[in-house]
């Protein structure tokens, strides 16, 4: 079962099972990172037990005017939570974009993974989930 | 998973220890790799299966640590556990104060009843008045208009009931909770009413022997309940008689605020007795002898002694836990036991009993009566006579001679002085006071050399003290026993006293001779007391000489000869003076051939000295009132006052102190004696600081 090949390996956060072995699914690599720094942003400071400090306060800026200046804010959340608990992203460029027309903002983040020479580009949409 | 380290710590307690035990079991193997990533799922999960440990972890700690006794932290699994041992906490004893009351104008009864509960008001202790009340019902026969109730014993407490309805639907257990956190549970009484309507009532005891009680016995048991109130259950027919539904439990019992009232002894009645109000409460003894609820470091010290001592006085340990745990609200500083045959001379048969009274000296003759007969005597040896003796204070007064460096603390001279004193005082506090101490000046010298870094060194020299209260009204000998050799006293220096006593003139007793002293006649060394033979010889023909050789000068003796040639005895015929130590030498008489092999010791009188009191006339004489007025033995420590009979003594408490100077730096108490530093003299420690001259 032990795969050498893969650098990073996490359980998938959507625990599915694999059809054959019956195993819970797991992610690898980029796939992994990717889901790493997801879940970084998606966590609220005070969340994780003992850690108080981990994760990023994204959310409440989330309820902030929606303006460039929130958005600044929001790149810069996004670039030192990735500096302080991803090593394994060397973040390129962060990008956030307004759009108040769907209430939300758009983040495009360009990094390249350690070790790795190919950029890696993710898009994600901020939204207010309440 | 699992790869070669498969050893798991499992002794770490906190969060992160365990979080990292989990990442090296992971380092084992190769699926999983991202467990060092904070942003991981595998982190995530770790973080949650680490609280979730240490959440465990901590509690089945928690859970152990109350299982315990000697661990346990919260009174409630404390009481718990102390039940295991037939062991129930002491409530709050109320503190105990002793009045006459005298109820005057009394015109149309023969007789008057003092109620129980009848209040009296204390005079304010710290801004506080406290009420007191009697616990029992006293009646007393009118004399001449007055009625007198003497010795009366009122308690500080408030007087609360409570009672409940017997429903053995809601309470099948028949647990009664008494709703007061400071009950005094001595003053408890618990009454049982047949029904609301019938109003007979019988009155239940505590139990304290389960061998006494039957299926019919009125009694009551108990103990401390959950939240630290005390609560009362019954029997069930087999151990004590049970409880009927529709029964009425009344429970009448004092609150008391505990020790705060202590010292009170002046009071006010705050009620008409029997409708007459000219009432005048005068103290007797004051507010003493209550305490406050045990705590916790008590009960997990006792309770295990009580049950070792399994309600019997046999050994020592059994006599001082029974003591100490006493009913009636004495609470002790130190308490010590042994048997008589240790006494000197033995008194066989006889356990005795010395103890000292929190923050007091002695208890009174009646409390002590009571310690006796109440808690010793139910549970000593039928044979074994129990007699409570005083204990017998030897002051010890202290002169500390100390030598600083000024430039190396910021304190004057004064604040020097008064931090050493005050140092000393609460080191004596916590390590004197109490039966089988020792006191050492080289203890107080490292003390001195601790309390400040200025100090450069320090000498310590201690004198002995006894303080008494001569008897005014007749002549009475006074063995002072110090517990420690004495040293000789030179001119001046000897045993003393304090403050100066007046005593009558023997020839006309009208005369009041005052500021009289007693000292230790000064005498260098004694003379020769008595010669005693060791072998009387044989053979002498006619009566030798007896030299006496030593480095005093004086002393002579001569022989007394027997018919058959022995020497009889050796007679002193002049002490001499100066002698510390001596030999005889018995020479034969220079025509006697045959006689030899006499040997003789001497006895000193050095072992022994004198006192005597005297005065200083009106012309500033020195007169000697009593050359002879007491002995004083150097190597057991004791001086002795013959028929010392003083009119007066010159201060508030009639209290006399002799000091002397103990041969030793050490002492050791044992028995009844207790080594202490007065709180109370302010001459008690003298601190001496000289500034290091540079």
């Amino acid at each position: 079962m032990a795969n050498l090949t893969k650098l990073y390996s996490d359980i998938d956060f959507t625990f599915t099972r694999k059809p054959v072995t019956n195993d819970v699914a797991l992610s690898y690599d980029s796939q992994a990172v990717i889901r790493s720094v997801r879940n970084l942003l998606q966590t609220r400071h005070y969340e994780r037990p003992f850690n108080p400090d981990l994760g990023s306060n994204m959310d409440a800026m989330l309820f902030e005017p929606i303006s460039m200046l929130t958005a600044s804010s929001i790149e810069s959340e996004i670039s030192n939570t990735i500096k302080n608990y991803e090593p394994r992203v060397i973040l390129q460029k962060v990008e956030v974009i307004p759009t108040p027309e769907q209430n939300a903002y758009e983040a495009t983040l360009s990094f390249f993974l350690e070790n790795s020479s190919s950029p890696t580009s993710i898009t994600l949409l901020l939204e207010r989930n309440r | 998973m699992a790869g070669s380290n498969t050893n798991i710590q499992i002794t770490d307690l906190d969060f992160d220890s365990i979080k990292t035990n989990f990442i090296n079991y992971l380092k084992s193997q190769d699926v999983l790799k991202d467990y060092n990533y904070d942003g991981s799922a595998l982190s995530v999960l770790l973080d949650v299966l680490a609280y979730n440990t240490q959440y465990n972890a901590y509690y089945l700690n928690m859970v152990a640590n109350e299982m315990f006794l000697d661990s346990a932290l919260q009174r409630d699994s404390v009481i718990s556990l102390a039940k295991l041992l037939n062991y129930t906490p002491k409530s709050a004893t109320a503190p105990e104060a002793i009045v006459n009351v005298v109820v005057n104008q009394v015109t149309n009864d023969a007789s008057l009843t003092l109620p129980k509960y009848t209040t009296f008001l204390s005079e304010a202790i710290d801004g506080v008045n406290y009420t007191f009340v009697n616990d029992e019902t006293v009646v007393v026969d009118v004399v001449n208009n007055t009625a007198t109730f003497n010795n009366l014993k009122i308690k500080q407490g408030t007087p609360a009931g409570m009672s409940y309805v017997v429903d053995s639907t809601q309470n099948p257990k028949y647990t009664f909770k008494i709703p007061e956190i400071n009950v005094d549970t001595n003053t408890l009484s618990v009454t049982v009413q047949e029904t609301s309507t019938n109003t007979s009532f019988q009155v239940y005891n505590k139990a304290t022997s389960f061998l006494s009680v039957d299926g019919d016995s009125l009694v009551y048991f108990l103990q401390e309940g959950p939240g630290g109130y005390y609560e009362i259950n019954f029997g069930n027919n087999v151990l004590g008689k049970k409880l009927s539904d529709g029964n009425i439990v009344r429970l009448s019992y004092l609150t008391t605020l505990g020790t705060s009232s202590y010292g009170a002894n002046s009071f006010v009645s705050m009620n008409n007795i029997g409708g007459y109000s000219n009432i005048v409460v005068s103290p007797v003894s004051a507010s003493s002898t209550g305490s406050a609820k045990e705590s916790l470091s008590s009960i997990k010290f006792q309770a295990p002694k009580s049950y070792a001592a399994q309600g019997r006085a046999v050994t020592k340990e059994d006599y001082i836990t029974a003591i100490q745990q006493n009913n009636l609200g004495f609470t002790f500083d130190s308490v010590n036991v042994w048997g008589g045959q240790e006494n000197d001379p033995p008194i066989y048969g006889q356990v005795f009993i010395s103890a000292k009274p929190n923050g007091g000296y002695t208890f009174t003759a009646t409390q002590k009566q009571r310690l006796v007969d109440s808690v010793i005597k139910p549970l000593s040896v039928m044979t074994v006579q129990p007699t409570f003796v005083d204990p017998d204070y030897t002051y010890i007064q202290i002169t500390a001679n100390v030598v600083y460096d000024p430039k190396r603390t910021n304190l004057t001279a004064g604040d020097l002085k008064s931090l050493i004193k005050s140092t000393l005082m609460s080191y004596s506090a916590k390590t004197l006071n109490t039966f089988n101490s020792t006191f050492s000046t080289t203890d107080y010298s490292e003390v001195i050399k601790n309390t400040d870094p200025s100090i450069i060194t320090n000498e310590i020299n201690i004198q002995v003290q006894k303080k008494i209260f001569p008897i005014l009204t007749g002549a009475t000998t006074y063995k002072l026993h110090y517990g420690v050799g004495l040293k000789r006293g030179l001119f001046l220096s000897g045993i003393n006293s304090s403050p100066s006593i007046k005593v009558r003139d023997p020839v006309t007793p009208s005369v009041i001779i005052d500021s009289l002293f007693v000292e230790e006649v000064p005498q260098a060394t004694g003379g020769v007391s008595s010669i005693s033979m060791i072998n009387p010889g044989f053979g002498y023909q006619s009566t030798p000489t007896v030299k006496i050789l030593g480095d005093g000068t004086g002393a002579t003796a001569e022989a007394v000869l027997s018919i058959n040639g022995t020497i009889r005895q050796i007679n002193v015929t002049n002490k001499g003076s100066n002698y510390t130590s001596a030999i005889v030498e018995i020479v034969p008489a220079s025509n006697d051939t045959t006689g030899q092999l006499a040997s003789a010791i001497v006895t000193l009188e050095g072992r022994y000295g004198t006192l005597r009191t005297y005065y200083n006339n009106t012309q500033n004489i020195k007169k000697i009132f009593n050359a002879t007025a007491g002995t004083v033995d150097y190597n057991m420590g004791v001086v002795t006052l013959d028929s010392f009979n003083p009119f007066d003594v010159n201060n508030q408490l009639g209290q006399l102190t002799i000091t002397a100077n103990p041969a030793t730096t050490m002492l050791s108490s044992s028995y009844n004696r207790i080594i202490t530093v007065d709180p109370f003299d302010p001459t008690s420690i003298i601190v001496n600081v000289t500034a290091r001259q540079t």
